[in-house]
């Protein structure tokens, strides 16, 4: 098995002189520094020989008391060891570049973008470096930047001027004032690149095609995003997306709260795995306090988040269904009852449906109500039964497995390509489950079983979900035996938390893959950076080429299966 | 003495008279229909909530919520009418209008029914076609015109594409529909609705049940329902050659979807489960005859409601498939089947 | 202007009718009418209440889900919670709603988006905000991207608070918007 130390020797003795500073931090995550003109060539050496095949994305951090810019690249492996490494790559403040990862790894691409777009950081041998999240009118502002002082803007609607355009419609700009200007907050020249619309119009090459705009309101999935497709007839040809219509700007506003008030921003990373996510942003800051949470606590944790997954897995597969049937197809219904019933069990202990902000640093807000236990094992053994129902409904009926068999198959190799994770990832035909493979919490004591898949295909992809539905009951189950009694919160967890300077990586398991926080702190109440790295950006960003050349019809049932969230990608 | 001068004026004048008749005839027929329609939007909600775990509707009107109905025709009919720019505006304008005119044309020759009086069984039917079944096959696909011009005529790319697969799905199942028909009228011996549910003594969904089948599901396609919407998918392509209409015209195309789907369910029990054919019952011998059509008919609707909240949808080149290379030599089968029996028989 | 003027009748008849009323107001006036006199008598008279009498026991909503509150959306309109009791339900496409709900943040890059779908909406129609975010910018109210006072873009008539609010309080607030819709009280009088 390699281990972190392993890899650390093995690329101190392959590159000497490149890595600057490398330490061992937990004992699987490996942290090094990497003089920037190398970091392609340890990135390529550790992704051939030693199986760093998971591109698991980027973090830019604006040191600017140091005057530079810090890119960190995390890089793990689909199962063959469970390192983490986190390369960091350092650049000066005035005219910051970095090399790109995106010949190495293809999923680099929307991470790098993001940091550009964000940061001002340019990436030298980039293809494509367009803005993803920011409307334009805000790039060149480089909004996460520390000193960044145009906003926060209380009144970005005042400032909003409105002019209708040829078409009567309203269009609306938000022009700087005379204030910003003077400040130098606003950009006066935005780096030059063609529009989105610019780019998809390029590409329509003949007179029978089309560009069809799904979106940014379409019944495709909740939450608004654009997806436009290029047609031909009923073919999609191609596929172009577009997201940010939500971006809230979540990572900028954690940086401007304390740690504490942190934890309710992260449930609205995506309400649906509002626990999980409390859980990724909880642990990063426990290994930076340095405190474990009692065991009573975890298994509550791991009770409610059980729970949780129970509760999104059902409303994906909800979602799904409205996608291929219609919005009065009856198991959808049946679904959202289900779902409600496993709420209620979650809002006995948190009182809240979706927005919890129930886990604490070294521990949870409150203990399990009395008779907790007795409702939790009914619905169980409720969930169970309407489960298998569900199973056979869908394996019986013809219509479904006509629409569903052999549509946006992901190979096994393309999966991990592309980056994905999750159900869509465990479809094809790699267990790869953070509960197995960087255990969290006390999982290593459960007794479970990660579900695969073969074929790989939108059917394999909801198959594998409500199976895990099953398998979450089972782990449930076992921690309602095996929880003792005891404290919830760890002893002597300060009440301002004050971390020391350093960084922690910490991921875990979320209802849609990986979900991983990234926290840097400087020792004081707020955090320097908080990166969060979602599931469901990298299938959105896997999306496009597995839409092509498919029919309409399938773009739905694809997208559906991927049960996306785009709050989470919009941050 | 009213009645007598009625019929000294339809001894002179039997044109005026004729029209005067049919006109009435028309009008009663026109808003029987329009209510019956709205009432069978309102047991479709409310049939769809059971099936579903909900009530539906059950705050305007009673209980029973049955005054949902007139309450959204009342809101449809007074709001803004919208006319894209970019529109086709006459076609624009005349899609909805052609769509329910064409239901009004079925409704003309489809009989609602008998009555029995002085042991004689009266049809009750507008015009008493002789090749009535044929006609109304005819006039059924109509309305995948008055689709069509909606949805082409719209300037929305969502709208042509429903309009495009609603003339794909019309063409590919008119075909074994209209096949089915004629195997019913080779075994009823004419073309004539009414003669052919008299000549129903067994029904013909036992005598023909693979025809029955394919008539049933080529229906529901011309209805437009699950499985079968495509043409308004609403996850697919927003509301498919409807999704620029407003108001009043949206109310049109709206309520003719269920004036088409009474139509048809009447068609099909007419055709295959014996139309008002039933053991006369005693004390109500007048209306026996429709208590028999009421409950079939019924049966059907309820039926189809059934199937739309059970079944995913297709897609749409499945849909075709399903048309071309299994529904039409099955019904090429049927019609053989209907040949031979048909002729033994007689 | 009398009505003899238009179409002989015997003074006496003239007379006599321009003392007639419907509903406060003289004949004569209703007689020579415009379209706007139209609406004048139809908002006086009982045909209004008749209007509106339809149109708030029909609010079709425009389902466009923008953050956690969408979700709480989705959940309002199936069992246990049930919109349709009301007549309420969604629908896809802006032409054929009535009410659009602000389920969420709304920023830079989707205002516009989200204008015109208001726009597209035929008249009579209503807007609901829906949680904190879409009244305030919620827990968002700093960023950068946010616009957090929505109703200088559209005029509300129903704000609901929560974060998210429970479905129940969907309900409450479009009972809220039926009341306001019968009482004529609501931002575009309707
Ligand atoms: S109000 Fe709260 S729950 Fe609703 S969208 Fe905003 S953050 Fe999410």
């Amino acid at each position: 098995m390699t281990t972190a130390n392993d890899v650390l020797s093995a690329l101190q003795s392959a590159f000497p002189g490149a890595i600057e500073e490398a330490k061992v931090d937990p004992e699987r995550q490996l942290w090094a520094t990497i003089k920037p003109d190398r970091i392609v060539d340890v990135c390529k050496y550790l992704r051939d020989n030693h199986n760093f095949d998971h591109y698991s994305g980027a973090a830019g951090v604006d040191r600017i008391d140091e005057g530079l810019f810090e890119v960190t690249e995390l890089l793990a492996s689909h199962g063959a060891h469970q390192v983490v490494a986190l390369l960091k790559v350092k650049t000066p403040r005035d005219n910051p570049s970095v090399k790109s990862l995106t010949g190495l790894y293809w999923n680099a691409n929307w991470y790098e973008r993001e940091i550009w777009e964000m940061l001002g950081i340019n990436f030298e041998g980039h293809p494509e470096l367009y803005p993803l999240l920011l409307s334009d009118e805000l790039m060149g502002a480089w909004p996460w930047r520390k000193d960044y002082k145009g906003y926060p803007d209380y009144n970005t609607a005042e400032r909003a001027i409105e002019k209708v355009n040829p078409e009567g419609y309203t269009d609306y700009s938000f022009t700087p004032t005379e204030a910003e200007i003077k400040a130098g907050t606003v950009p006066f020249e935005r780096p030059k690149y063609p529009t989105f619309r610019e780019r998809e119009e390029m590409e329509i090459k003949g007179e029978s095609e089309m560009i069809l705009h799904m979106g940014p309101q379409h019944a495709v999935v909740p939450g608004p995003f654009l997806l436009d497709i290029l047609v031909d007839g009923e073919r999609v040809k191609k596929a172009f997306l577009d997201v940010g219509y939500i971006h809230k700007g979540i990572e900028k506003i954690m940086e401007n709260r304390t740690y504490t008030q942190g934890i309710p921003i992260t449930d609205r990373l995506c309400y649906m795995a509002a626990l999980t996510n409390n859980e990724a942003y909880c642990g990063a800051v426990e290994r930076l306090l340095g405190i474990e949470a009692p065991e009573r606590a975890q298994y509550i944790r791991m009770i409610l988040e059980e729970l949780s997954r129970i509760q999104s897995h059902f409303l994906g597969t909800a979602e799904f269904l409205t996608l291929i049937a219609s919005a009065v197809y009856s198991p959808f219904l049946y679904m959202i009852i289900d779902r409600e019933d496993v709420l209620s069990c979650i809002e006995s202990v948190t009182g809240a449906r979706i927005n919890h902000s129930f886990v604490r640093f070294g521990g949870v807000r409150n203990d399990l109500p009395e008779g907790f236990k007795d409702m939790t094992l009914d619905t169980l053994k409720m969930i169970r039964q309407k489960t298998e129902e569900y199973k056979e409904l869908f394996s019986s009926d013809s219509i479904y497995q006509k629409r569903m068999e052999g549509v946006g198959v992901l190979s096994p190799s393309d999966a991990r390509r592309l980056g994905v994770s999750g159900p869509p990832l465990r479809a094809s035909d790699t267990p790869f489950d953070m509960r197995r493979e960087d255990p969290y919490l006390l999982y290593k004591d459960m007794d479970f079983e990660v579900i695969t898949r073969k074929e790989g295909d939108s059917k394999a992809r909801v198959e594998v979900r409500l199976d895990e539905i099953l398998e979450s009951c089972y782990i449930i189950e076992q921690c309602l035996d095996q929880i003792p009694s005891g404290p919830i919160m760890a002893e002597g967890v300060p009440k301002r938390i004050k971390p020391e300077p350093g960084e922690a990586y910490y991921r875990v398991e979320d209802h849609r893959g990986e979900m991983g926080f990234f926290v840097v702190s400087d020792g004081s109440e707020k955090p320097v950076k908080v990166k969060a790295r979602g599931p469901v950006y990298a299938y959105f960003q896997a999306l496009p080429p597995l839409l092509e050349g498919v029919y309409i019809a399938d773009v739905v049932a694809i997208a559906g299966s991927m049960d996306a969230c785009t709050s989470e990608v919009d941050r | 003495m009213v009645l007598s001068a009625i019929t000294e004026f339809a001894a002179q004048e039997p044109k005026i008279y004729g029209l005067i008749i049919g006109l009435v005839a028309a009008a009663i027929l026109a808003s029987v229909i329009n209510v019956v329609a709205m009432l069978l939007v309102w047991l479709e909600r409310k049939v769809m909530g059971d099936f579903q775990a909900r009530y539906g509707p059950n705050r305007v009107g009673g209980r029973w919520g049955v005054l949902q109905l007139g309450a959204d025709a009342v809101k449809l009919f007074t709001k803004e009418d919208v006319i894209p720019r970019g529109a086709d505006k006459p076609v624009f304008v005349w899609a909805p209008i052609v769509a329910v005119a064409t239901t009004m044309l079925v409704a003309g020759a489809l009989p609602f029914g008998a009555v029995i009086i002085d042991g004689k069984e009266i049809p009750l039917v507008v015009a008493n076609m002789d090749i009535s079944a044929f006609y109304i096959e005819a006039a059924l696909s109509i309305m995948a015109i008055s689709a069509f011009m909606a949805g082409w005529s719209s300037n929305n790319k969502y709208s042509m594409l429903g309009a495009f697969r609603g003339i794909a799905r019309m063409i590919a199942y008119e075909v074994p529909m209209g096949i089915c028909v004629i195997s019913v009228a080779i075994m009823a011996h004419s073309l004539n609705v009414v003669e052919i549910v008299q000549a129903q003594s067994i029904w013909f969904v036992i005598a023909q049940p693979i025809g029955f089948v394919i008539f049933a599901i080529a229906l529901i396609t011309d209805l437009g329902r699950m499985p079968f919407d495509q043409t308004e998918a609403e996850e697919e392509i927003i509301a498919g050659y409807n999704t620029e209409y407003s108001g009043i015209r949206f109310g049109l195309l709206y309520f003719q979807e269920y004036i088409v789907m009474l139509l048809g369910s009447i068609l099909l029990v007419h055709l295959y489960l014996g139309g008002w054919n039933g053991p006369v019952i005693p004390v109500i011998s007048f209306i026996s005859p429709m208590i028999w059509f009421f409950m079939k008919l019924i049966i059907v609707l309820v039926a189809l409601i059934w199937v739309r909240v059970s079944l995913p949808r297709f897609r749409i080149d499945q849909v075709t498939d399903l048309g071309w290379k299994i529904l039409l030599p099955l019904s090429m089968v049927n019609l053989a089947w209907a040949v031979v029996v048909g002729l033994y028989f007689a | 202007m009398g009505i003899s003027d238009v179409i002989p009748l015997p003074v006496a008849v003239d007379k006599e009718l321009e003392k007639w009323t419907i509903w406060g107001r003289p004949l004569t006036d209703v007689w020579f009418t415009t379209t706007e006199k139209i609406h004048e008598i139809i908002d006086m008279g009982p045909i209004k209440n008749v209007l509106n009498w339809g149109r708030k026991n029909s609010l079709w909503f425009l389902m466009q889900p923008m953050g956690c509150c969408g979700v709480e959306m989705l959940v309002f309109g199936c069992p246990h919670y049930d919109c349709d009791r009301f007549g309420i339900f969604p629908r896809a496409t802006p032409r054929q709603v009535d009410v659009m709900i602000i389920s969420g943040y709304i920023t830079r890059k989707y205002l516009p988006a989200i204008k015109n779908l208001w726009e597209q909406i035929p008249e009579p129609k209503w807007v609901m905000a829906i949680g904190e975010c879409a009244i305030s910018g919620g827990p968002f109210y700093d960023s950068y991207n946010i616009v957090n006072d929505t109703s200088k873009f559209f005029p509300i008539d129903v704000f609901v608070p929560g974060c998210p609010p429970r479905p129940e309080k969907f309900i409450e607030g479009f009972r809220a918007l039926q009341e306001k819709i019968k009482q004529r009280e609501d931002k575009r009088g309707y």
